[in-house]
């Protein structure tokens, strides 16, 4: 009970900070919007083949906005040394790293959550027929991109050039997660309902979001302090 | 010690190797439906087998590294990874090449080679990583982490020929696959010849590394005196 | 037909020899670098010590 209060404690610390003064929120939200848009020349939204891919061009838009988020989550806290403030209070490794993973997970999805209609406005594109299989995609797709973006954001808090390294590493970490979705999402738009064919995708994410959770609960105290 | 070691494993992969060059192109038949081009499986494969090996190696090192931060794991970490991906790059581009000749096309995105693909990005992001932090405990250590999360792309790249329909062959070796005897024991010594011949790169760039710490460290001597 | 296949399957191993290769030649120009490194920190530890 202790480990889910003293997470629910550092979620809270990082959701109200960022909720004051909502930067990366609404610049994750304007990127998404943006990137819809730019996608729109690139792909005609009219014809039949970009509404079948939509599903995919989704998950590229969520993955780069919510980067913007999940970089931040640890680089926010070098001013001021909040970084070893938070090293060096009495909580473990792993809860520093669900909590902040859960404010991030809230702070992307909501993201998501907003693009989507947008998004289906634009593309004009159905996504409605499987809404809860499509939001249980969402929300496995988004932890994984959560849980990965956030241990990065550790992994990469003090090294040079942060910026640049991060999002290098962790597209290329995240391709399995990004693709099961990407499959999944298209086929839910296109009415097909999860199982037969679409299990091993489904298997693949959730397996994705078991395995690196528990690699990022153990690892982050070691990625701070040693 | 070491240098006998590198002069003898590396005699015996030369040797090997000049047997199965001349078995390859001297002895064995051409295949039923492929005709020539199959003889690249002969280094396509323990190519392949060669970076996993290596990618086992590393991810063994890194753990090593973390529970006993020993520095020597972490260069050892390091050889083994610019060794294994050298010998991954090698296995993509034959493969590439043999996909033109019998599928007509350089690349496609099935699971095994997308997850190969990714699987070099991701050491090669690792190498880089490594180029962005100078202290070396913290290098070592942000290293090793980022070792752990990659390796776990490497089943998914062995696995995905049985767990998707992809447009790479079954597996001829393992999982249900067949294989000529005479065929099968040139790729086994030639699998034999490539590890030998990682292990020879490996033990040499290993080498290079302890001695440009050493240098690091001298040089951090001869600024304070 | 088949000498076709014959001339990829020359670029097939050519490419898979020269990756390596050029790996290999990799290792000896960093070997060079290093070893003149080294010589050059040991004179410069030398002459300190001698002054």
């Amino acid at each position: 009970m202790d480990f889910f209060r003293q997470t629910l404690v550092i979620a809270r610390k990082d959701l109200r900070a960022e909720l004051r003064t909502k930067e990366a929120i609404n610049a994750s939200l304007a990127f998404s919007l943006v990137i819809l848009v730019l996608f729109s020349f690139a792909f005609d939204p009219l014809e039949e083949q970009t509404r079948e891919m939509a599903g995919g061009l989704l998950w590229i838009v969520f993955a780069f906005a919510g980067t913007l988020v999940l970089n931040r989550s640890f680089a926010r806290e070098i001013p001021n040394d909040c970084l070893d403030a938070l090293v060096a209070a009495p909580i473990s490794g792993a809860e520093l790293f669900m909590g902040k993973a859960l404010a991030n997970f809230v702070l992307v999805i909501s993201v998501e959550l907003v693009s989507l209609p947008v998004f289906g406005i634009f593309y004009n594109v159905h996504w409605t027929s499987q809404i809860w299989s499509l939001l249980l995609v969402l929300a496995l797709g988004t932890w994984g991109l959560t849980v990965i973006g956030t241990i990065f954001s550790a992994l990469t808090v003090n090294i040079r050039l942060r910026e640049l390294m991060a999002p290098l590493l962790v597209y290329p970490m995240l391709i399995p997660a990004l693709m099961s979705a990407m499959q999944l999402t298209m086929q839910l738009i296109a009415g097909k309902p999860l199982g037969g064919e679409n299990e091993v995708w489904l298997r693949l994410l959730v397996a994705f979001d078991v395995i690196f959770t528990a690699l990022s609960l153990v690892l982050l105290e070691t990625v701070l302090v040693g | 010690m070491r240098e006998k070691l590198i002069y003898g494993l590396g005699a015996i992969a030369a040797v090997l190797l000049a047997r199965d060059l001349y078995s390859i192109f001297m002895q064995l038949p051409d295949e039923a439906s492929q005709g020539m081009i199959y003889r690249i499986i002969f280094f396509h494969v323990p190519a392949a087998i060669t970076a996993m090996i290596g990618a086992g190696v590393t991810l063994f090192t890194s753990v090593a590294y973390l529970l006993t931060k020993n520095l020597k794991y972490d260069a050892i970490s390091v050889a083994v990874t610019e060794v294994g991906l050298a010998f991954l790059a090698a296995n993509l581009v034959t493969g590439s090449i043999w996909g033109r000749i019998i599928w007509g096309i350089w690349w496609t995105w099935d699971a095994r080679l997308t997850s190969a693909l990714v699987c070099w990005l991701l050491y090669a992001g690792y190498l880089m990583l490594r180029r962005a932090i100078e202290e070396p405990t913290a290098r070592a250590r942000i290293a090793a982490v980022f070792n752990i999360f990659a390796f776990v792309d490497v089943p998914i790249v062995i696995f995905s020929i049985k767990w998707w329909r992809t447009q790479h062959p079954q597996p001829v070796f393992w999982g249900g696959g067949s294989i000529d005897p005479a065929m099968y024991l040139t790729a086994v010594l030639n699998l034999v010849a490539l590890v030998l011949l990682g292990i020879v790169l490996s033990l040499i760039r290993l080498r290079q590394e302890e001695v440009q710490r050493e240098i690091d460290s001298l040089r951090r001597y001869a600024h304070a005196v | 037909m088949d000498t076709r296949n014959f001339t990829f399957m020359f670029y097939g191993f050519l490419a898979a020899w020269l990756i390596l290769v050029v790996y290999v030649l990799s290792l000896v120009s960093r070997e060079r670098k290093i070893t003149e490194q080294l010589k050059g920190l040991k004179g410069l530890l030398d002459d300190k010590d001698h002054k």
